[in-house]
């Protein structure tokens, strides 16, 4: 018999689900909101939307991250950190569940690319209701200036998707 | 919700479908708030200033942080180059004092003539001094934290400003904390005038860092590069004479400026009263 085998477990042998493995998805959607008390003083607002990278991050990954109804709540969080107009990430993030549910049904496979640009289409469509709701408050910029953001936020999302998946590893013990 | 069909359970498919009009009922109160927020914002003051409270604290311990490490290294670079720089201080020295004496010269006259004048000078207070800890980095709005609320009396609207010109005013105020708009906001509009001529110009932020300068009156473009804009108190809400932008860049009939009051440099800013309170609530009867 092996020695190693009568200590205790090491390794991924005999390791489970992290006791928290529910909640923990939306936990670090909760925490990447909370990135918006970083105390980055910016001027030209070029960061990404952590919150929204982290939410289709792990809806991209599984489908049963959370209940879908929790994408309500945990976008009131999102709006009252960044301050953004409060319901914005509200409607937005269920609309992301939903869209993301519809199109689970459509598509035959998924892998990376097609990841990647479904979520370069959910970013467009949140960078392009931000400026939709500052336009509605008279504070829309030129839209070039939209593209930066833009393209920061797709640039980064492969960054977000390799984290998660490795939180998704790590809380379900594998 | 993956599949359209969760298979033969009942309790399964109710499910399913439940939690597919929870995710309706999301999208239309978060539609439904959204609108409330754009229409009427004074809704959500105390909300929005409750979550300042959680967000501006723990900015500000983070900033004494990463300002306390900047610090260290910009300190350590000042040794590097003393003997010059002591030089260029000393030079600089004796060129101030001189514009010293003939400032102070200027001073006196100038109250001689407010006396003789008997123009009445209101004294300029201060609500309170807080830092700027943090700021919208992920929006296409242009706000920042400011580290004092109100429980120092900061109130809703008031003018900000810092040593170095305006930095914008107070648009969210919790506790603890409150949120500037920042001049460079697309929604920031403030009377100004050149400080060179005294021509009224509008400064509107551009959303990007930058501010939009526009003579008031249409015609020859007044603006230099190097131009300082400063408040002309026009409207109430902000006090005259405070720096605002100085002209980096000509265009066909403004100017691209850029804000004295770096928020990312300004270690303090300073929270005023509404210069003519009377006026402002006029204003804002007018247009509710």
């Amino acid at each position: 018999m092996v020695r190693a085998a009568l200590g205790p477990p090491r390794g991924k042998i005999g390791r489970g689900p992290s006791p928290f493995a529910a909640y923990l998805p939306a936990a670090t959607v909760v925490a990447a909101s909370f990135l918006s008390a970083l105390p980055i003083v910016s001027t030209s607002g070029w960061y990404p939307n952590f919150g929204f990278l982290v939410l289709i991050s792990w809806r991209l990954l599984r489908a049963d991250p959370w209940p879908p109804w929790w994408a309500a709540p945990l976008g009131f969080v999102n709006d009252l950190f960044t301050g953004y107009p409060l319901g914005f990430s509200v409607a937005l993030w269920s609309a992301t569940m939903l869209a993301l549910d519809l199109i689970d049904r459509r598509t035959m496979w998924r892998d990376y690319w097609i990841e990647w640009v479904l979520a370069t289409v959910l970013i467009a469509i949140d960078q392009g209701l931000q400026w939709r709701v500052a336009a509605a408050a008279g504070a829309a910029p030129e839209i070039p200036r939209m593209a930066p953001p833009l393209i920061i936020s797709i640039c980064v999302f492969p960054v977000f998707a390799w984290l998660i998946s490795r939180i998704d590893a790590w809380r379900l013990g594998r | 919700m993956a599949t359209a069909r969760p298979g033969w359970s009942r309790r399964a498919q109710y499910g399913l479908f439940f939690s597919f009009l929870a995710v309706i009922a999301g999208i239309v109160i978060g539609v439904i708030l959204l609108t409330l927020s754009l229409v009427a914002p004074q809704q959500f003051e105390r909300v929005r200033g409750a979550a300042l409270d959680v967000t501006g604290p723990v900015a500000g311990a983070l900033h004494e942080v990463t300002s306390t490490a900047a610090g260290v290294f910009t300190g350590a670079g000042n040794y590097w180059d003393a003997a010059n720089q002591n030089a260029k201080l000393k030079r600089e020295r004796a060129a101030m004092l001189q514009r010293m004496v003939e400032a102070k010269a200027i001073f006196q006259e100038n109250r001689e003539l407010k006396a003789t004048l008997q123009l009445r000078e209101r004294g300029r207070s201060t609500i309170a001094v807080g830092r700027i800890v943090g700021s919208s980095f992920n929006s296409p709005r242009r706000f920042a934290i400011l580290s004092t609320g109100t429980s120092d009396g900061v109130r809703v609207g008031m003018p900000v400003r810092s040593s170095m010109g305006l930095v914008g005013r107070i648009i969210d105020a919790g506790a603890l904390a409150s949120r500037v708009q920042l001049v460079s906001d697309r929604a920031s509009v403030v009377p100004a005038r050149l400080l060179r001529n005294g021509i009224p110009v509008i400064a509107q932020g551009r959303g990007d860092g930058s501010i939009d300068v526009r003579p008031l009156e249409v015609g020859r473009n007044p603006f230099k590069r190097g131009d300082i804009i400063i408040t002309s108190g026009t409207g109430g809400l902000y006090p005259p004479l405070v720096p605002i932008a100085r002209v980096v860049k000509l265009d066909d009939d403004g100017a691209v400026a850029l804000p004295l009051a770096d928020p990312a440099t300004t270690s303090f800013a300073i929270v005023e009263p509404p210069f003519e309170p009377t006026a402002v609530a006029a204003s804002a009867l007018e247009t509710p």
